[in-house]
C-alpha cells in the first residue's frame, strides 16, 4: 500500500544476459528523442515496482485527457525489479515502452543504453522542477529521465511519551534543529523512564539512502570519489565516527535489532519509540496511529552540516519500444504537467516532484493528520530547498549500496565499524571492476 | 521388547519430542486464527494462550482472497497440478522404455537420464534462468513447470515397478494387436498404480516446495507462486502477520492433506526410491 | 507427442530401439532443456567476462576461477559451506536414527507421537523461514519468550555472527529430521526379528542389541540418508535470503546464497557462473555416490 520508495531492499540489479543482443545495444548510437507530435492513440506499457493502486488515478486521468490511449501497468516487485529491466532491456524487449528508475540508477542506465535521450525536455523540465529534482536525471548536460517524485526526511516524536518523561519536545522549526547528541540524551531519558520500549529508531534502519547524511552531517562524503566516481571513499574518520555512533544506537538498546527496514514504522505507530525518523509517506501511516506525535526536522551531529536524505522516482523510456512518442506523451503527462503528476500522489503519500503539484498538494498533507502534522509542509519545503542531499551520481551505484547495506547491516549487529568498512572498500573494488 | 523400568521414561521422552515438533505448527495455526495485530502481544508473556485461541475467527483467510498471498498459492496449485499432468506421462513413459523394451545401452542411457535428474535442479536455476529468459520464458507458467516435468526418483522409482510386470503379459498383449502405446497405458501404468501416485507425489512436492526457481523467472504479479509471495510480504511496511500466517498455513496444509491421505504410497514411494 | 509411435512401432521387429527412443524423447528433451543446455551455459560463462556498461563479452580462461579463489567473500563462503556442511548433516541423521530407533519402539501413542514428528515435512523452506523469522526475533519472538520462561536470558539468534548459522541449522532440522527419519523407519523395520530374538536368547541388552544388530543393519540406509542429506543441504538457500542475507559478517554466507548476490546483485555473471559449475561438480560427485546406492540396492531386490 505504501510506495517503496526511495530505498533499496536487497537490491537485486544488474545481471546482464551475455548475449550479443546487450552489446548492439549499448553499442548503438544514442536513440533520436521522439516527439510527442507524433504520437498516435495506442496502449502504453508502463512498469514500475508500486501497487497497481498507487498508478491508478493517473492512469484514469491521462487516458480521461488522452482520448484513444490507454496504459497498460505491470507491477514486479522492488527486489526483482533491476534484475528484471536489466534482462529484459538487454534483451530489446519492446513490450515496455516506460519504465520507473530508482534515481540514482539514472547513471548506470544511461550507460548501458537502456534510457532514451530526453534532452528536448530539459528546458521546461529546468522549469517545473527543484534543481535536485532536475539535476538526478542529468549526466554530462543530458537527461535521461524526468523525476516523478521526491523525498526527504522528518523526525517524528511520541509527543506524550516526551512530556510524561519531562523531556521538552523539540521544534519543528529548522532554524532550532536538534543535534544528534541531544536527541540521543533525550530517547535516553523517554526509554529510562519506561515510557516507550524504544528511543531513536531510523525507519530504513540500514539502508544508505537513510544514513548517507550521518556521514555527510560530520564530513564524510558520500563515500565516492574519483574522477569516474568509481573510487570508494568509506575509511575516512568521519564514516568511521558516524557509524560507530550507528552501531551504539543498537549495542545501547535506542533501537531493535533483528527487525527490517519496511517493518520500522508499526513500532512507533504503536507508540513504541520516542524518536522515529521517516519519510512524508508516513503522515500517511501514522495519521491512522492511535500515537499523539508531533514533527520536527531531522537532526545534525554538533558541529557538523545540516543534511537530509532526498530523491525518489524517475521515468525514462526504453530505447527498444515501438511507441515511444506516446510514452513520452504519458511521461510528460505524469512528470511535466503539475495536474498528472499531482494525480500520481492522489493514492499514497509522497512528494510530487513538479513544484506546482507540490505547492498544491503540501497544505494537504499538512492536514492529513490534523494538530499532529502541523509543520510538516513548511519543513518539507524548507529541507527540500536547503538540506537536501542527492546520493552520489555513479555508474556504480547498483554495486555500491548493495556493499554498503551488508556492511550497515553487519554494524548493526556489532561489527567494528573501522574492520567492516575496511572489508566492504575490497568488496567494492572487485565489484567495480567490471565496470571499468 | 522394552523392561519395564525404561518403558515409561521413554514413552515420555517420545511424547516431549513430538509436543516439540508440532508446537510451532500449532503457533502458525492459532496465529492464522487471531487478527495479525495480536501476534506479538499474545507472545510476551508466555502463556497457554500463546499457543490456544478461546476465539478463534477466519478473517484472514476470506482476507488473502484479493492479496498477492491469494494469487500466489493460487498460481502455485496451477502449476503443481500441471506439472503432475505432463510430469508424470514423461517419467511414466521413460521409465517404461527402460523397463519394459530391451535395447541396446539400455543401462547406460538409465544411468545418464536418471542421474542427470538426480542433479540437483537448484545447482543450475541461475544459469537456467538466464537461459529462459533469452527464450522469453520468464513470466510465464511455461517457464514455471518445465523443469519440474523430469525427476530422476520418479523415473528410478517407476522403472523398479515396471520392472516387476511378467514380461509374458506384454508378450500377450502384443500377440493380440495392441501398440506399445497401449501396453504402456492399458497395462503397466494401471499395474504400478502405487508407484504412479507416490511419482505423482514426487513432482507436485518438488513444485509445491520450490522457491529458487520461481523467485528467478515468476516476478510479475500474475505469475508469482505462493512461497515466493509469503517471501514478498516479509519485510514490508506494516506486514500485516494474522494473514502472513493464513497463508502459510494453506501453504502448509495442502501438501500436509495429500501427505496424509496418500500417507501409504509416500512412505512407500519415499522408502522404495530410498533404499531397496 | 506420441501419436506416431504405435503406428511406427509395427515395422520395428527386431530390437525395441526406436520405440524407446520415441518414449524416452519427452523425457530426453527436458533433459536437455533444463539440465544439459544451463549446464553447458554455465561451463562457457565461467570463462568469459562482459564488461557492465558495454555489454562486451571477452573470454578469459580460467581467469574467473583464479579471481574466485582469491575473493574474500567467495573463501569465506566456501568456509561457512563447509562448517555448515560438517555439523548439520551428522546431527540430523544423529537425530533422525535416534528418534527412528525410539519411534518404533512399543510404547503408548507411539504412532501418534511419530506422526506429529513427521509433520512439519510438508512444510515448503520458504514458509519455514518465514515462520522462523517471527520466532527468532530477539526482543518480541517467540523462542526469547520460552527462554524467558525458563530462566535463561535472551539470545540474539540470528542477528549475531556466533548463533546465525546454529540458528539456520535448527530451522532447516524442524523440517528435516522427520524427513529422514522416514527413511530409517523403514530400515528398522527391515531387521529381522530373529536376529533380536536370538540376542535376547543370549542375553543381550538394549545397548548391545542396538551396536551389535541395529546399526549394522542399518548401515545402507544410514549411507543413502547422510547422502541425501547433504546434497540437499548444499543447496540451502531460501532461509539465508529471506533471513540473514548471508550475515551477520558472512556467518550464514552458504554458497548457494553467494552465487545469488553475485549473479543478481553484483552483477557479476561470469564470476557467478564459475561459482556454479564448482557447485555443480560437488554436487555431481556427491549424488554419484548416492546413484551407485540406489543401482546396488536394485539389483540386490
Amino acid at each position: 500500500m505504501i510506495p517503496r520508495t526511495p530505498h533499496a531492499r536487497f537490491v537485486a540489479a544488474a545481471a546482464v544476459v551475455t548475449s550479443g543482443a546487450l552489446a548492439l545495444a549499448a553499442c548503438s548510437s544514442t536513440p533520436e528523442t521522439p516527439s510527442t507530435d507524433e504520437a498516435t492513440p495506442s496502449t502504453i506499457n508502463l512498469l514500475g515496482p508500486e501497487d497497481p493502486a498507487t498508478f491508478a488515478p493517473l492512469i484514469e486521468g491521462f487516458e480521461a485527457e488522452h482520448e484513444g490511449y490507454s496504459v497498460e501497468y505491470t507491477q514486479v516487485p522492488f527486489d526483482q525489479l533491476n534484475s528484471t529491466l536489466q534482462q529484459r532491456l538487454g534483451a530489446e524487449d519492446s513490450t515496455i515502452d516506460l519504465y520507473t528508475v530508482d534515481q540514482p540508477r539514472v547513471a548506470q542506465l544511461a550507460a548501458q543504453g537502456y534510457l532514451v535521450d530526453l534532452t528536448d525536455l530539459a528546458g521546461e523540465a529546468q522549469e517545473v522542477m527543484s534543481p535536485t529534482m532536475y539535476d538526478v536525471n542529468v549526466i554530462d548536460e543530458q537527461m535521461w529521465a524526468a523525476s516523478i517524485w521526491d523525498s526527504t526526511q522528518l523526525m517524528f516524536y511520541n509527543v506524550d511519551a516526551l512530556a510524561a518523561a519531562g523531556v521538552e519536545p523539540p521544534s519543528s522549526d529548522p532554524a532550532e534543529r536538534w543535534t544528534w547528541e541531544q536527541t540521543v540524551a533525550a530517547a535516553e531519558q523517554v526509554q529510562a523512564a519506561g515510557e516507550t520500549e524504544w528511543g531513536l529508531i531510523l525507519e530504513q534502519i540500514e539502508y544508505y539512502y537513510q544514513l548517507q547524511p550521518l556521514m555527510a552531517s560530520l564530513g564524510g562524503g558520500s563515500g565516492i570519489t574519483g574522477e569516474d566516481a568509481l573510487t570508494a571513499d568509506i575509511t575516512n574518520d568521519a564514516w568511521v565516527e558516524a557509524m560507530t555512533w550507528y552501531g551504539d544506537l543498537f549495542a545501547d538498546g535506542l533501537a531493535p535489532r533483528g527487525v527490517g527496514s519496511f517493518e520500522t514504522s508499526p513500532i512507533f505507530a504503536d507508540g513504541e519509540s520516542a524518536f522515529f525518523v521517516g519519510g512524508p509517506w508516513d503522515v500517511g501511516v501514522f495519521s491512522e496511529s492511535e500515537t499523539n506525535w508531533a514533527v520536527a526536522p531531522m537532526p545534525y551531529f554538533d558541529g557538523g552540516e545540516q543534511v537530509t536524505p532526498t530523491g525518489s522516482w524517475s521515468w525514462g523510456i526504453n530505447p527498444a519500444s515501438q511507441n515511444q512518442a506516446a510514452a513520452l506523451l504519458f511521461l510528460e503527462y505524469a512528470t511535466l504537467n503539475p495536474e498528472g503528476n499531482l494525480l500520481s500522489t492522489q493514492a499514497t503519500t509522497i512528494i510530487p516532484a513538479n513544484a506546482e503539484a507540490a505547492a498544491e498538494y503540501l497544505p494537504q498533507l499538512e492536514e492529513l493528520a490534523g494538530d499532529r502534522s502541523a509543520g510538516v509542509a513548511d519543513l518539507i519545503t524548507y529541507e527540500l530547498e536547503n538540506t537536501a542531499l542527492a546520493r552520489p551520481l555513479t555508474v556504480g551505484y547498483v554495486q555500491f549500496e548493495e556493499v554498503m547495506n551488508t556492511a550497515f547491516a553487519d554494524i548493526r549487529n556489532g561489527s567494528d565499524p573501522a574492520e567492516r568498512l575496511a572489508e566492504a572498500t575490497t568488496q567494492l573494488e572487485d565489484a567495480w571492476s567490471q565496470l571499468r | 521388547m522394552s523392561p519395564r523400568r525404561t518403558r515409561l521414561p521413554l514413552t515420555v521422552l517420545a511424547a516431549a519430542v513430538g509436543i516439540l515438533f508440532a508446537i510451532p505448527l500449532l503457533w502458525v495455526l492459532t496465529n492464522s486464527l487471531r487478527p495479525g495485530a495480536e501476534t506479538f502481544g499474545s507472545i510476551s508473556p508466555l502463556s497457554w494462550e500463546t499457543f490456544l485461541t478461546l476465539t478463534p475467527n477466519v478473517d484472514n483467510y476470506a482476507a488473502l482472497a484479493g492479496t498477492s498471498l491469494g494469487r500466489g498459492i493460487l498460481n502455485s496449485i496451477i502449476v503443481s497440478v500441471a506439472t503432475v499432468a505432463v510430469g508424470l506421462v514423461i517419467c511414466a513413459m521413460a521409465a517404461f522404455a527402460l523397463a519394459a523394451l530391451p535395447f541396446r545401452g539400455r543401462s547406460a542411457v538409465f544411468s545418464v537420464i536418471v542421474l542427470s535428474f538426480l542433479i540437483p535442479f537448484d545447482a543450475i536455476a541461475i544459469p537456467l534462468a538466464d537461459v529462459f529468459r533469452t527464450w522469453n520464458l520468464q513470466n510465464t507458467f511455461t517457464g514455471l513447470v518445465l523443469p519440474g516435468l523430469g525427476n530422476g526418483m520418479a523415473v528410478f522409482l517407476l522403472r523398479q515397478f515396471f520392472l516387476a510386470v511378467p514380461e509374458d503379459l506384454a508378450e500377450a498383449a502384443r500377440l493380440d494387436g495392441l501398440g506399445w502405446w497401449g501396453i504402456f497405458s492399458r497395462i503397466y501404468a494401471p499395474l504400478a498404480r502405487p508407484a504412479m501416485i507416490g511419482a505423482a507425489l514426487m513432482l507436485f512436492l518438488f513444485q509445491w516446495q520450490a522457491y529458487v526457481w520461481p523467485l528467478l523467472i515468476g516476478t510479475d504479479s500474475e505469475h508469482i507462486l505462493g512461497p515466493v509471495a509469503l517471501a514478498n510480504m516479509q519485510g514490508q511496511f506494516n506486514v500485516d502477520y494474522g494473514l502472513m500466517f493464513a497463508g502459510a498455513v494453506v501453504l502448509i496444509a495442502v501438501p500436509l492433506l495429500i501427505i496424509l491421505t496418500l500417507q501409504r504410497y509416500f512412505i512407500q514411494s519415499v522408502t522404495t526410491s530410498g533404499l531397496k | 507427442m506420441t501419436t506416431t509411435i504405435a503406428g511406427r512401432t509395427r515395422k520395428v521387429r527386431r530390437g525395441y530401439g526406436r520405440v524407446a527412443l520415441a518414449f524416452l524423447a519427452p523425457a530426453i528433451v527436458v533433459l536437455v532443456l533444463v539440465r544439459l543446455v544451463p549446464a553447458a551455459s554455465a561451463l562457457y560463462g565461467s570463462l568469459t567476462r562482459s564488461s557492465l556498461l558495454t555489454g562486451q563479452t571477452r573470454f578469459v580462461g580460467w581467469e574467473n576461477y583464479a579471481e574466485l579463489l582469491g575473493n574474500p567473500d567467495f573463501r569465506g563462503a566456501v568456509g561457512v559451506t563447509v562448517l555448515f556442511t560438517l555439523i548439520i548433516n551428522p546431527l540430523q541423521v544423529a537425530i533422525a536414527f535416534a528418534l527412528a530407533v525410539l519411534f518404533t519402539r512399543r510404547l503408548a501413542g507411539v504412532r501418534w507421537w511419530r506422526s506429529l514428528v513427521i509433520l512439519p515435512i510438508a512444510v515448503p523452506p520458504a514458509v519455514s523461514a518465514v515462520v522462523w523469522n517471527v520466532i527468532y526475533r530477539p526482543d518480541d519472538g517467540l523462542a526469547n519468550a520460552v527462554l524467558s520462561v525458563l530462566g535463561l536470558p535472551p539470545q540474539p539468534f540470528l542477528t549475531s555472527p556466533d548463533q546465525a548459522l546454529a540458528a539456520v541449522i535448527v530451522l532447516l532440522s524442524w523440517v528435516g529430521v522427520g524427513y529422514w527419519m522416514l527413511f530409517l523407519i523403514a530400515g528398522i523395520n527391515d531387521v529381522p526379528g530373529e536376529l533380536y530374538e536370538a540376542a535376547a536368547l543370549d542375553g543381550a541388552g538394549p545397548w548391545r542389541k542396538f551396536f551389535h544388530i541395529t546399526l549394522p543393519m542399518c548401515r545402507r540406509p544410514l549411507a543413502f540418508v547422510l547422502v541425501a542429506d547433504t546434497v540437499s543441504n548444499l543447496l540451502v538457500f531460501a532461509p539465508v535470503q529471506m533471513l540473514t542475507g548471508g550475515g551477520p559478517e558472512g556467518a550464514t554466507n552458504l554458497l548457494m546464497y553467494d552465487i545469488y548476490t553475485r549473479a543478481y546483485t553484483l552483477g557479476d555473471l561470469g564470476r557467478a557462473q564459475a561459482e556454479v559449475v564448482v557447485l555443480v561438480l560437488l554436487t555431481v560427485v556427491i549424488v554419484a555416490a548416492q546413484f551407485r546406492m540406489l543401482r546396488g540396492d536394485s539389483e540386490g531386490a
